[in-house]
C-alpha cells in the first residue's frame, strides 16, 4: 500500500481525484520495466544496494519522482528480506562491548586514537567499525521477490491509490448490479473475512451496500480504514460497480471519493470464479454421497428479507423438482450478523434460507438462548464443527419438497 | 413473564436487545442499529448502563461481562510513600477511575500493582512499547507470583493479568474487551490518539487507571484521556520530588562550536535550504509548513537539492566532530558511571555507537539483543548505552546516573522524560544531564523552547503534593 506522502490527488469543490496514471504509457511501462528488473536481479543483494540501484532509475529517468517512489514502494512490499538475527555478529558484539566497557571503566586515555588502538589491537580486526553494525536492515540481503508484469505493476498502484484514500475514510457505498454472480460472492467473502458490517438496500435497478464497521455507529472513525482499503480488492472484480466514501485526513476538510468501472483499474488479486472453493467441493462430495436430488453451488444472488433488507447466502441449493433454497453459515466471528438475522427471519414468512451455526458461536450463552428460543432456527437451522454435515442438513432439506 | 433485558458485548460494543422504551434515551450512547437491528453502545459505557440499570431497578441479564473477582496475592511485603498511598485514596474517592500524574522514577507501577491488588479484578496493562511490555511482565511476576499473560511483539497469551502494547490493544480489544474487569493506561498521554483511543472504548472495564508523567498534550486532547479514563485525580511534579524519592540532578548545557570546514558546509546547507523556502514561499512555522515543504521539495530538481542541503545542516547540527569530541571527553570525565546517550535519529546513534565502540539500542534491535543489552547495562556489563528514542519512555534503568543529549526535538516532553531516565533514586546519587547545542544553529532555539518546562526552573525545598480529590 502506498503512505500518505506517496498519493497523488487533486481536489475540487469538495471531490477528492486520485491522479491515475496512463497503465499503457510507453515511457512509464519503460520506467516500470526497468524497476522490475532491478528487482528481480535483487536476491543475495543487501538492502541499501537495491535501494541504490532504484534511486538511480528513479533520478535518472523523466516523469513524477513520487509516482515511481510509489512504484518503489509497492515493489519493495513484494520483496522479502532476510531479518533473521546474526547468531555470530550478537555474540561478537556481546564480547566487544564487554570489553570497551571494562577498558573505558579502569584506564585512562591519552585521547581517542588511544582507545581506539587499544581496542583494535585486542580484537585484531582492521574494519572493526564496518563489522560492528553490518547486521542493520540497510544490510539486510534480498530473499525473494515475487515479480510481475510492467502493465500489472502500473494497475497496482492505481489500486494503491485508492486503497490509501480509504486509509483515511469511515464508510463506503457501493452500488452493484443484481446480475453478478460469482464476483458477488468473492466480495462477500471479503467483506467478512476483513469483519466489516454492511446495509444491502435495493435502489431502482441496483443493489445499495453500505460498508462499514460496528463503532460506525458512534464515531467518525477511521478505525476500519484498513479492513476498507483491503475490501476494495474485491470491487475491482465486479464488472459494474461504484463507489462512494468521504476522505478526511486528520481532522482537515472531507472529500468525496467518486469511483466506478471507467476508472479502469484491473482486478490486482487473483479472481476465484472459476474456481470451486474446497469448502464447496467438500460439501458438493458429501451430498452427492448421501442423495442425487440436491445439487450445490456458492451463493450467487441476493435474497430479500423483510423491510427492504437484502442477504447474500453462502450457498445455494435446487431441488431435482425445481425447488430452491439457501444457506447461510455464521462462524465464531459473525455474533451480531447472527442476532440480526434471527430478529429480521423472526418476521419472515415466504423466505427459504437455512441457517448454520458454528458450535463455538453456539457456546456463547446470548446466542444458545436466542437459538433455543428461534422458532425460525428450530425448522431451519442446524449447528456445524467445522463444515456443515448431511446428518444435520438433510432433515431440512427434506421437509422443503 | 416480560423478556428481561439483555446485554451482549459484540466487537468492542454492547449489544442491548429488549430495551424498555422509556430508557432508550436515559442511557448513555444507546444507538439503534440497522444493520445489525438492535440497539448498539461503546463498549466503555458498561459501567453506566449498569448503574443506570440498577439505579431504576431494572432486571437485566448481563453476558457481556466475562470476568469475576480474582484474589491477587501479593508475594512481598510492600509499604509505599506517603504520596503513593495518597495517590491510591485519590483513585478510590474518584470512583476507582482517573489518571495519576507522578514524575518518572516516583514509582508509578507500584501504584498499579498496590491497585490492582486492591481491585481484585482481571487486569490488562496497556504500554507504548514493547520494551515497556516486557519489564511490566518481568515486575507483575515477581509482585503476584502467577503467569501473567503478553499480548503484543508476536504474543498471544491472556491471563488474569495480561500486558499488551496500545497497538495490539487496537486490533484485538474487540475480542477480548469484556474479559478484563481494570483497564490500567501507562503513558496514558498516548491514548488520546486517532486510533489508540479505541483500546479504551471497547473495553467495557469498569476500572480505569491512567498512569503517566505529562498527562497534557500539544493537541488539547487530555479531555479525551479523562473521559475514556477518569479525570485527573493526583498530581506531582518533578521538583517536588527531587532529593526526596527521586535524585538530586543538574542540567548543564554545552555550547558547541562547529569546526571550521564543517560551519562553511552548514552555513552553506542552510543558506540553500532558506532560499528554498523563502522562493517557494513556505512557512515552516505553520501546521502544514512540513508538509508544503516535502511537496514542493519533491517537484523540481530545486526543491530535491534544498531538501538534500535540509538533511546536510540538520545532520551537521545534531552529530558535528566537536560533538563527538565532547561525548569523548565526557565518557572520560565519568568513568565508573552509568551513561546513556540520546541522540535524535538512529544514524547518529549508529555512528557513534560505531566511533566509540558501544552497544546502540534501536527500534531496529532485535528483541533478543535488546533484552541482553538492557540486562547488561543494569548489571554493569556494560557502563555506557546509546539509543535514539526507544528509552525516552518508561523503561526503568535505575542505575543510570549521566545523560548526555547529543540531539533531540524540541519537545519538552520528550526532554523531561529523557531527564526522567537518570531520576531514579539510589543512596548518594547525584545525577546529571548534559545537553550538547551547536552553537549559531536552529538547535539553539529548539533548546531555548524545551527549557520553558518547569524541571528546569530551580529545585524548590518544599515537599508539596497536589490531590485534586482531596
Amino acid at each position: 500500500m502506498l503512505t500518505k506522502d506517496l498519493l497523488q490527488y487533486k481536489t475540487k469543490k469538495g471531490q477528492i481525484l486520485p491522479q491515475f496514471v496512463n497503465p499503457v504509457d510507453n515511457q512509464l511501462l519503460a520506467i516500470a520495466e526497468q524497476l522490475i528488473a532491478v528487482f528481480e536481479a535483487s536476491p543475495n543483494t543487501p538492502r541499501a544496494t537495491l535501494l541504490e540501484s532504484s534511486k538511480q532509475i528513479i533520478d535518472s529517468t523523466p516523469g513524477s519522482p513520487i509516482v515511481k517512489r510509489g512504484l518503489e514502494k509497492l515493489l519493495l512490499d513484494r520483496t522479502e528480506f532476510d531479518t533473521a538475527p546474526n547468531e555470530e555478529l550478537i555474540a561478537f558484539r556481546h564480547k566487544l562491548f564487554t570489553e570497551t566497557s571494562r577498558l573505558l571503566s579502569e584506564k585512562q586515555f591519552r585521547d581517542y586514537t588511544d582507545y581506539q588502538q587499544s581496542v583494535q589491537e585486542q580484537f585484531d580486526e582492521t574494519e572493526l567499525g564496518v563489522k560492528l553494525y553490518a547486521d542493520l536492515p540497510s544490510c539486510q540481503p534480498v530473499l525473494t521477490f515475487n515479480t510481475l508484469s510492467a502493465e500489472r505493476l502500473l494497475h497496482r498502484y492505481n489500486a494503491a491509490q485508492v486503497q490509501g484514500l480509504l486509509l483515511h475514510c469511515n464508510t463506503v457505498t457501493l452500488k452493484l448490479a443484481d446480475s453478478m454472480t460469482a464476483e458477488l460472492r468473492q466480495l462477500f467473502k471479503y467483506l467478512r473475512f476483513n469483519q466489516l458490517l454492511s446495509t444491502i438496500r435495493k435502489e431502482g435497478e441496483l443493489y445499495e451496500i453500505t460498508v462499514d464497521g460496528p463503532l460506525n455507529l458512534f464515531y467518525k472513525t477511521k478505525r476500519y480504514g484498513m479492513n476498507l482499503a483491503n475490501f476494495f480488492i474485491a470491487v475491482l472484480h465486479q464488472p459494474k460497480w461504484e463507489l462512494a466514501a468521504e476522505i478526511q485526513f486528520r481532522n482537515k476538510q472531507r472529500y468525496l471519493l467518486s469511483l466506478d468501472e471507467s476508472c479502469g483499474i484491473k482486478p490486482i488479486s487473483q479472481q476465484f470464479l472459476a474456481y470451486i472453493p474446497e469448502d464447496i467441493q467438500l460439501f458438493q462430495a458429501m451430498l452427492q454421497n448421501k442423495t442425487d436430488d440436491w445439487q450445490i453451488r456458492p451463493g450467487s444472488q441476493f435474497l430479500p428479507l423483510a423491510g427492504d433488507f437484502y442477504c447474500f447466502p453462502d450457498y445455494q441449493l435446487v431441488h431435482s423438482s425445481g425447488v430452491e433454497t439457501a444457506i447461510e453459515l455464521f462462524h465464531p466471528w459473525h455474533q451480531g450478523h447472527l442476532i440480526a438475522r434471527l430478529n429480521t427471519l423472526a418476521e419472515q414468512k415466504d423466505v427459504s434460507l437455512i441457517l448454520g451455526v458454528s458450535k463455538e458461536l453456539e457456546k456463547k450463552p446470548l446466542i444458545a438462548e436466542a437459538l433455543e428460543t428461534s422458532t425460525y432456527f428450530a425448522a431451519f437451522g442446524f449447528t456445524f464443527r467445522d463444515v456443515p454435515t448431511m446428518r444435520s442438513l438433510l432433515p431440512i432439506l427434506n421437509t422443503l419438497v | 413473564m416480560e423478556t428481561p433485558l439483555k446485554i451482549n458485548f459484540d466487537k468492542g460494543t454492547l449489544i442491548l436487545q429488549n430495551v424498555p422504551e422509556a430508557l432508550e434515551s436515559q442511557l448513555p450512547d444507546l444507538r439503534w442499529d440497522e444493520r445489525t437491528l438492535t440497539f448498539r453502545a461503546p463498549a466503555y459505557r458498561y459501567r453506566k448502563i449498569v448503574s443506570q440499570l440498577r439505579a431504576h431497578d431494572i432486571p437485566y441479564q448481563d453476558t457481556a461481562r466475562q470476568f469475576t473477582a480474582e484474589p491477587f496475592m501479593h508475594q512481598k511485603t510492600i509499604s509505599p510513600y506517603p504520596y503513593q498511598s495518597e495517590a491510591i485514596d485519590a483513585w478510590h474517592a474518584n470512583g476507582k477511575r482517573g489518571v495519576v500524574s507522578l514524575p518518572t522514577g516516583a514509582g508509578k507501577t507500584f501504584i498499579a500493582i498496590l491497585l490492582i491488588a486492591d481491585t481484585q479484578r482481571p487486569t490488562l496493562v496497556h504500554v507504548p512499547t514493547i520494551d515497556l511490555m516486557h519489564q511490566w511482565h518481568t515486575v507483575l511476576t515477581e509482585h503476584f507470583g502467577q503467569e501473567i499473560g503478553l499480548y503484543g511483539g508476536g504474543q498471544h497469551e491472556l491471563r488474569n493479568i495480561t500486558v499488551t502494547t496500545y497497538q495490539s490493544a487496537v486490533m484485538h480489544a474487540p475480542h477480548y474487551g469484556n474479559r478484563f474487569g481494570f483497564a490500567i493506561f501507562d503513558e496514558c498521554h498516548h491514548l488520546p490518539g486517532e486510533q489508540y483511543q479505541y483500546a479504551a472504548i471497547s473495553s467495557i472495564a469498569p476500572f480505569r487507571l491512567g498512569l503517566t508523567a505529562t498527562p497534557e498534550r500539544v493537541d488539547g486532547k487530555e479531555s479525551r484521556l479523562y473521559a475514556l479514563v477518569g479525570e485527573c485525580c493526583y498530581e506531582a511534579q518533578v521538583q517536588e520530588l527531587s532529593g526526596k524519592t527521586l535524585s538530586e540532578y543538574r542540567v548543564v548545557t554545552i555550547a558547541v562550536e562547529m569546526e571550521d570546514t564543517e560551519r562553511v558546509q552548514y552555513e552553506e546547507a542552510r543558506s540553500a535550504y532558506l532560499n528554498f523556502l523563502k522562493q517557494a514561499k513556505i512557512n515552516m512555522g505553520t501546521p502544514r509548513g512540513w508538509h508544503t515543504f516535502l511537496w514542493k521539495a519533491s517537484q523540481s530538481e530545486a526543491g530535491r537539492a534544498a531538501f538534500k542541503a535540509y538533511l546536510t545542516q540538520k545532520q551537521l547540527s545534531f552529530a558535528s566532530t566537536t560533538k563527538q569530541e565532547w561525548v569523548w571527553k565526557l565518557i572520560q570525565r565519568h568513568r565508573g558511571d552509568r551513561m546513556l546517550i540520546f541522540t535524535q535519529d538512529n544514524d547518529t546513534a549508529y555512528q557513534l555507537g560505531t566511533r566509540f565502540f558501544l552497544p546502540v539500542l534501536t527500534h531496529q534491535t532485535k528483541l533478543k539483543e535488546r533484552n541482553a543489552f538492557l540486562n547488561g547495562f543494569r548489571d554493569g556489563t556494560y557502563s555506557i548505552l546509546v539509543t535514539s528514542k526507544v528509552l525516552n519512555e518508561g523503561v526503568d534503568v535505575p542505575e543510570a546516573n549521566v545523560a548526555i543529549i547529543v540531539s533531540g526535538s524540541g519537545s519538552v516532553r520528550e526532554h523531561v522524560q529523557r531527564l526522567g531516565r537518570i531520576l531514579r533514586k539510589r543512596e548518594g546519587k547525584q545525577a546529571v544531564l548534559y545537553e550538547l547545542i551547536s552553537k549559531q544553529t536552529g538547535e539553539h532555539f529548539v533548546n531555548r523552547r524545551r527549557r520553558q518546562h518547569h524541571a528546569y526552573q530551580p529545585l524548590k525545598n518544599s515537599y508539596s503534593l497536589k490531590s485534586r480529590s482531596s
